[in-house]
């Protein structure tokens, strides 16, 4: 059959047209179908029913199982892109006018504020559930691979420590773009810890915003990384984390299950296997029939695991919204490179570098080493490297994957919590309790008055 | 007949190679002119000497020029500057008034130390001449080079010219 008449035997829907597998009569799947035909072509044609599995285990979706902090992000990042769009037409990448365009957006533009800070809470939760995600998986040991081939997961968890770096990278560069105070000494102190790096690091800084000063190639080169680099970044890496893990054969606690469920005695069935159009070699994770057949441990896709999807998608977008009225993004005075606050924070997720920063430059001898290369560079560093190849470090047995605190990854899963919990401390250190020349109050002790000159 | 063949398909596979070589160095070349164009040849940065003003205009005492994140100290006829640049990560640092002003050996002569200075952003302090005394500080505040316009008498100071603590400037 030719092309044209193949394609208007599909626009008119033509019912004499011949039926075969692929074939479908109607242009466009129907919400309320007429026939078994229909409702077969609304699956096929389904976008979301190529990314989901027909099965998934029953216990994987359980809520506090992963408490569906991906699924968070992802919806996160969704909101992030939607109202970054408007914003993108309203605010200017120029030092003279930025300022006025997020004072326009939030104080004359019809809806700029709430469209403002849906993006801004959307960005500072992105980076929370970003963070629980990770430890929520460390926790589970959800890296470590089953029994299934071709299993990658520990190379799912890396492309997950790189997400991270480039949420954390995100926020920062959007941080700059109001041109306030607040961005100015963040992005100062941001960019001197770079510096730090010997040799290479006042040249590095150089690169980053263009020159000596934090002046109008900065901005420039934070707001392209902001609006394309990092989001096209992040979209790339989403879209390949999430296809690794249909790939993996679902989360860990799924394969758990069908690697150590005792066989039962079950009707002889073929074992499943799924290739992906040939785009992989061999076959995905074999999935046992025994497990995936068994109806007490899977369900299908739809409409469980879809329903739970667009509950925590929907429910996302709900609360962020909705808190969004109520909530009002800061705007401090315009930028201003002769007076730094006092104290000047760095943003509240790098609060605990500024304070380890602080603490760790080391004198040997007469060699002062700046804490900034110590605490903004060497110890960081170290964090991510540790954190990157865990999954090869991390010697549990298998039995440990896909369950909270198993006794076998007791003491490494206690190590991490210490680490979390410091972060955490110092975090809420740095946010509630430093005052005026960066010293220590207490949350309700009123700050002494310090004149705002000299 | 069959070294034509031969040399027919050496040809075409000369021919492949050359072509992706040329698209090779074409793509390289084109991402090294982008990369380079990113890094910036003329700097519009301010200029490092810069002229401050008659040296009447400073009082006798500290005078903080925010401009140039600079504290220039006058004790009668004699003149230093501090930078108030931050060395643990470039904040600029402000000046507090001491109760008791304390005289000092700096750099081989005494001193008057009227002030010190707090760094707004990780708690560091510095004493009156600019050492270094707690906080995540590596390093003493710098000292610049001061001198006098030849043209109109302005005192001058060169922000890329540090000095260490024996120098005073005296008109």
């Amino acid at each position: 059959m030719s092309l044209i008449a193949r394609a208007r035997k599909v626009v008119t829907g033509d019912p004499t047209a011949p039926s075969a597998p692929g074939v479908r009569p109607v242009p466009f799947w129907s919400l309320r179908p007429r026939s078994d035909r229909e409702s077969g072509d609304a699956i096929a044609s389904n976008f979301l029913l190529h990314w989901f599995p027909a099965k998934v285990s029953k216990s994987s979706l359980d809520w506090n199982y992963s408490f569906w902090l991906g699924t968070i992000t992802a919806a996160l990042f969704l909101l992030l892109t939607l109202s970054g769009l408007p914003l993108l037409f309203l605010y200017v990448p120029s030092v003279e006018r930025a300022y006025q365009s997020v004072k326009d957006i939030e104080f004359v533009i019809s809806f700029g504020s709430w469209i403002r800070t849906v993006h801004r809470i959307s960005a500072h939760l992105m980076v929370v559930t970003v963070f629980l995600h990770l430890v929520r998986v460390f926790l589970t040991g959800a890296y470590k691979n089953g029994a299934g081939r071709g299993q990658r997961r520990e190379w799912n968890w890396v492309i997950g420590v790189v997400l991270l770096l480039l949420t954390l990278f995100l926020s920062f560069t959007g941080y700059l773009l109001p041109w306030d105070q607040l961005a100015f000494w963040a992005v100062t102190v941001g960019t001197n810890i770079a510096a730090s790096v010997p040799f290479i690091g006042p040249e590095m800084r150089e690169l980053l915003i263009g020159g000596r000063t934090i002046e109008q190639a900065t901005l420039i080169r934070f707001y392209v990384l902001h609006v394309f680099f990092l989001p096209l970044g992040v979209g790339v890496l989403f879209a390949y984390h999430m296809w690794r893990v249909r790939k993996d054969g679902g989360l860990a606690k799924s394969d758990r299950e069908a690697t150590l469920e005792t066989p039962r005695a079950v009707a002889p069935g073929k074992t499943k296997t799924y290739t992906l159009l040939g785009v992989a070699r061999g076959t995905a994770p074999a999935v046992r029939a025994s497990t995936v057949e068994a109806p007490d441990l899977t369900v299908n896709a739809v409409p469980d695991l879809l329903r739970r999807a667009w509950i925590v998608t929907l429910g996302t977008i709900a609360l962020v919204s909705i808190a969004s009225v109520f909530i009002a993004s800061p705007l401090e005075e315009p930028a201003n490179a002769l007076v730094t606050p006092n104290p000047a924070k760095a943003p509240w997720y790098f609060l605990w570098l500024q304070e380890i920063v602080t603490i760790t430059t080391v004198k040997i001898g007469s060699f002062t080493v700046n804490g900034a290369f110590v605490g903004g560079v060497i110890l960081p560093g170290l964090l991510v490297g540790l954190l990157t190849f865990w999954p090869w470090i991390d010697r549990s047995p298998l039995a440990a994957a896909g369950r909270w605190f198993p006794q076998s990854r007791r003491t490494q899963n206690i190590v991490f919590l210490v680490i979390v919990v410091a972060i955490l401390v110092l975090t809420f250190i740095g946010t509630f309790m430093r005052g005026p020349y960066w010293q220590i109050f207490w949350p309700w002790e009123t700050w002494p008055a310090i004149p705002s000159r000299i | 007949m069959s070294e034509k063949t031969d040399s027919k398909v050496d040809r075409r596979h000369f021919l492949f190679k050359l072509g992706t070589g040329a698209g090779i160095a074409g793509i390289a070349t084109q991402g090294v002119a982008s990369l380079r164009s990113l890094v910036p040849n003329v700097s519009y940065d301010a200029p490092t000497t810069v002229k401050l003003g008659v040296p009447s205009d400073f009082p006798d005492g500290l005078k903080f020029l925010p401009d140039e994140r600079l504290f220039v100290f006058r004790e009668g006829n004699t003149f230093h500057a501090i930078s108030a640049v931050c060395t643990h990560l470039g904040c600029t640092v402000r000046a507090e008034a001491l109760s008791n002003p304390q005289v000092e050996p700096v750099g081989g002569a005494n001193m008057r130390l009227t002030h010190r200075f707090m760094c707004p952003c990780h708690g560091s302090r510095y004493k009156g001449e600019g050492t270094n005394e707690s906080g995540p500080a590596p390093k003493p505040l710098a000292w610049f080079r001061l001198s006098l316009s030849p043209d109109d008498g302005q005192l001058i100071v060169d922000l890329a010219d540090e000095v260490d603590h024996s120098f005073r400037f005296t008109i």
